[in-house]
């Protein structure tokens, strides 16, 4: 097994099969890495619901086969619940794995110990667009929802009854329903910065469906994909090459799609940049959840964006948004997490990724990508000899 | 580390935000954010987020020492004899505060939840002062009146008024500043409402019920929803105010004020607050600490520390609201249930009136009777009558003196947390005319002291000096003062 190998691979397991997504690999193999101990804890999503689910850091494999299974409306960034030094893996969509590796750069993540498992992303929902959603879109009762998948195009819905009730993406969003807005204009489909990247593209013939489309990116990869095999939990077929290269046409098309999506959000600013950044700010309460949620900042409770504002202040913008601009210049991966949680609905990823976009092309530099390059106001201290 | 993570709702006020608590296995918190609550969709403000910093524990004491548990409530249970008086403003669940209610009539008394407008007000208001609209008429109302700043008092309607303005809404504000959001920000007469603000059937007014609410202005607005076919919402401070109210339905409350009358002229000799600081709560501190040490009995029930746990007799230290299990009513009448299933509190609560343990189960089935309903279900409103009620003649305390200090309130004012709100607010005129330097604290003075603080020139009403923290001179929600260098 070597970096760039690609596989199809499911899980042994049978109950993990039927209700991991695309055959359960992804729960098989981080579930096998804490039973051999390969990792002392894996981050996972526990349902408590079909629209909600808790991140957990958990030692226990069976919390992990019970998270198994894709949740697409529950729009949570998993990086921000890693602890330094403890050796442990987690199930990443492209976000997490970025900002995994940006907080890996700022040295709060221990990424030699940080096993992270890609899975490809087309972009998630915030629960409360999708409930209603189901409502006017597909005229469903969200309770009466038993699962979800995305196929060629179209977001699924199961309901109790065994019906499944479809929808094109494409009609969802130009009803404004769908996909969260940073996600439309996601570039990063395909997790290339995990240590393996895993998902449902490219599985072909008998088993489609039934099996995970596996790229090794890192020798943490091959340890980890290894690590299951050994133990029984998984098992692999080499990737033929028309499978790889429907998982390009694939990941090809979506980039289109966000290409598209970018034209339409992201386009410069006309006018003053100052009037436009003071007006897309002015309903702010100063609640600070936009810092609190980011999972690329690295500053904790000393910020200086909090440090040096206050609600007592009367600028024309509060120095903690200019401070957040800055900092975030090279480090905002679009994640969407700020917009999500802020009280006065205010589009923040939007806002920052107009900040930040302009700088991140000028400087070549696309956040969380690799370890290699560091961001660009950060300062080599080996190199420099401290 | 493990960690237990329970599904909660903010306590910060009345809107009752959904959130998350993870408790670590040495006891400290993080909140995280639940985005499938229905109130929030799992947004949550600076108080929400800054919970985890500003909760602390309390620590049972009797006589200023620290207890166990169990001996500050038999101690308790000793202490409270007839003739006791009970608090309980709604910072709990509806089932501590009825198990309160209980021990109460035990002791052949009510437990008053500090709203003396009730008392002022006619019955058939009470329904309509208690409930208000869901948050999601909100959105879809035509015309919005406030009389309240969202912003600072309850940041999470700012969302569904920004909703409404997309969805063609107009927003007019009635208050001491003006507020962003609003297309127009007005100072009206009371007596003038109805023919300034042209409200009908699709407008929602939104206004505040706290204890220092004079009824008066309470029976206004009661009559400006009446007469022009609007909904009405009076926000509450407290988390579970509503559930409390319909707990404690036809009960003869005492305000805050009449307590402390009562205190002072030696009427009530024994005070009983369930997670209720009137320290906090009260505009007149100073006073408010006054009365409290002419007691005999200070007996304080609660989840967290404050200043009035410093100064009671004896403090039973029950578990952080998030532990209890119970059900909370918020702004809209939705019924929202902890995850959390420790009853210590109210087992406590039990054991002080010979109870045995386990009077969780039958106090929950009573919440359920009153609400009418089979089971908690966040996304259900249960269904409130509310009956017609008559105009009533009302003539609101004026408010307004040449300069005053007035208290805007908020989560932190209200659970008197200093925070980002360590600064009051001024118009440019107000510091033109008292030569106020920037960088330099203005001086407020009253006849009960001074103070230097910090300020912020905004839109405020002339003569306003609008503060969100309590500051040691003040009176009332409204106070005299004067403004100097």
């Amino acid at each position: 097994m070597e970096i760039g190998d690609c596989y199809v691979g499911w899980a042994t397991d049978e109950d993990i099969r039927t209700r991991g997504a695309s055959g359960g690999l992804v729960t098989a193999m981080l579930a096998a890495a804490l039973e051999k101990g390969l990792v002392e804890a894996v981050v996972v999503l526990k349902k408590l619901g079909e629209f909600e689910a808790v991140p957990v850091v958990t030692s226990d494999p069976e919390e992990v086969k019970a998270a198994a299974g894709s949740m697409h409306s529950v729009p949570i960034v998993l990086s921000r619940y890693l602890e330094y030094g403890t050796k442990v893996a987690l199930p990443a969509k492209p976000c997490d794995a970025r900002s995994t590796i940006e907080q890996a750069k700022r040295g709060q993540v221990d990424i030699d110990t940080t096993y992270i498992v890609g899975l490809n992303c087309g972009g998630t929902m915030h629960p409360a667009m999708t409930r209603k959603m189901l409502d006017v879109m597909y005229k469903l009762d969200p309770e009466d929802i038993e699962g979800e998948e995305i196929d060629k195009g179209k977001l699924i819905f199961e309901t109790k009854d065994g019906e499944e009730h479809a929808i094109k993406i494409d009609e969802l969003e130009e009803e404004g329903y769908g996909r969260r807005e940073s996600c439309q204009y996601c570039f990063t489909n395909i997790p290339v910065m995990a240590d393996i990247a895993c998902g449902n593209w490219g599985v072909i013939g008998d088993l489609a469906g039934k099996g995970t489309f596996v790229e090794i990116n890192t020798e943490k990869g091959i340890e980890i994909l290894r690590n299951a095999i050994d133990s029984g939990a998984v098992e692999v077929t080499e990737a033929d090459e028309k499978g790889k290269a429907i998982r390009a046409k694939v990941d090809g098309a979506m980039m289109k799609v966000a290409a598209a999506a970018n034209e339409k959000y992201l386009a410069p600013i006309e006018g003053s940049h100052l009037d436009y950044y003071m007006n897309a700010l002015k309903d702010c309460i100063n609640c600070g959840a936009c810092k609190t949620v980011c999972p690329v900042c690295a500053c904790g409770e000393g910020a200086k964006c909090t440090e040096y504002s206050s609600a007592a202040d009367t600028y024309k913008m509060s120095l903690f948004h200019l401070v957040r601009f800055v900092h975030l210049m090279d480090s905002c991966i679009g994640c969407g997490q700020c917009t999500d949680v802020c009280p006065a609905d205010i589009s923040l990823t939007h806002i920052y990724q107009r900040f930040a976009r302009p700088m991140q092309d000028e400087f070549e530099y696309k956040p969380g990508m690799d370890m290699t390059t560091p961001p660009f106001f950060g300062v080599d201290l080996l190199e420099e000899g401290h | 580390m493990n960690e237990t993570i329970f599904t909660t709702v903010c306590p910060g006020c009345s809107i009752a935000c959904g959130m998350y608590v993870r408790e670590k296995d040495d006891g400290t918190i993080d909140i995280d954010w639940r985005k499938d609550a229905v109130v929030n969709a799992g947004k949550l403000c600076r108080f929400g987020v800054r919970l985890s910093a500003n909760l602390k524990n309390a620590t049972s004491r009797v006589d200023g020492n620290e207890v166990e548990f169990s001996d500050a409530v038999t101690a308790a249970g000793k202490a409270i004899g007839d003739g006791a008086t009970f608090i309980s403003v709604g910072n709990t669940t509806c089932a501590e505060h009825l198990a309160l209610m209980k021990l109460a009539e035990s002791k052949s008394a009510i437990v008053n939840t500090g709203m003396g407008a009730f008392s002022s007000i006619p019955s058939e208001c009470h329904p309509t002062m208690g409930v208000g609209v869901p948050l999601d008429a909100i959105e879809n109302a035509k015309k919005i009146v406030l009389f309240i700043d969202p912003y600072e008092q309850y940041p999470l309607l700012v969302r569904r008024i920004l909703a409404a303005k997309k969805n063609g809404a107009t927003v007019t504000a009635v208050g001491w500043k003006a507020v962003s959001l609003a297309d127009e920000n007005k100072t009206i007469d009371p007596a003038n409402y109805e023919s300034d603000l042209d409200l009908d059937s699709d407008s929602v007014i939104i206004a505040e019920l706290n204890p220092s609410t004079d009824p008066a202005r309470v029976m206004v607005l009661l009559n400006l929803a009446k007469a022009s076919g609007a909904a009405i919402m009076f926000m509450k401070p407290f988390v579970n105010a509503v559930g409390c109210d319909i707990a404690s339905k036809k009960t003869d409350q005492k305000s805050l004020d009449q307590i402390i009358a009562e205190i002072n002229d030696g009427t009530i000799k024994t005070l009983v607050c369930l997670d209720s600081d009137l320290i906090e709560i009260m505009p007149d501190e100073t006073a408010v600490r006054e009365a409290l040490g002419k007691l005999d009995n200070l007996i304080v029930i609660t989840s967290r520390a404050s200043a009035i746990t410093d100064v009671a007799k004896i403090v039973v230290a029950t578990e952080p609201f998030y532990k209890k299990a119970g059900t909370v009513v918020n702004a809209e009448g939705r019924a929202l249930h902890n995850s959390g299933e420790s009853t210590d509190g109210i087992d406590a609560i039990g054991a002080m009136m010979g109870q045995p343990v386990g009077m969780y189960d039958e106090i929950h089935a009573t919440l359920l009777a009153t609400l009418g309903i089979d089971e908690v279900d966040e996304r259900v409103i249960p269904t409130y009558e509310k009956p017609e009620y008559g105009a009533m003649d009302a003539n609101p305390t004026a408010e307004a003196v040449e300069t005053a200090l007035v208290y805007a309130g908020g989560p932190f004012f209200w659970n008197g947390i200093v925070d980002d709100n360590d600064f009051v607010e001024m118009n440019l005129d107000m510091v033109t005319a008292n030569s106020l330097l920037k960088g330099i604290p203005a001086k407020i003075t009253s006849d009960k002291g001074e103070v230097a603080i910090k300020y912020k020139v905004s839109d405020v009403a002339p003569g306003v000096v609008l503060s969100n923290m309590k500051l040691p001179m003040t009176t009332g929600m409204v106070t005299s003062v004067t403004v100097s260098r």
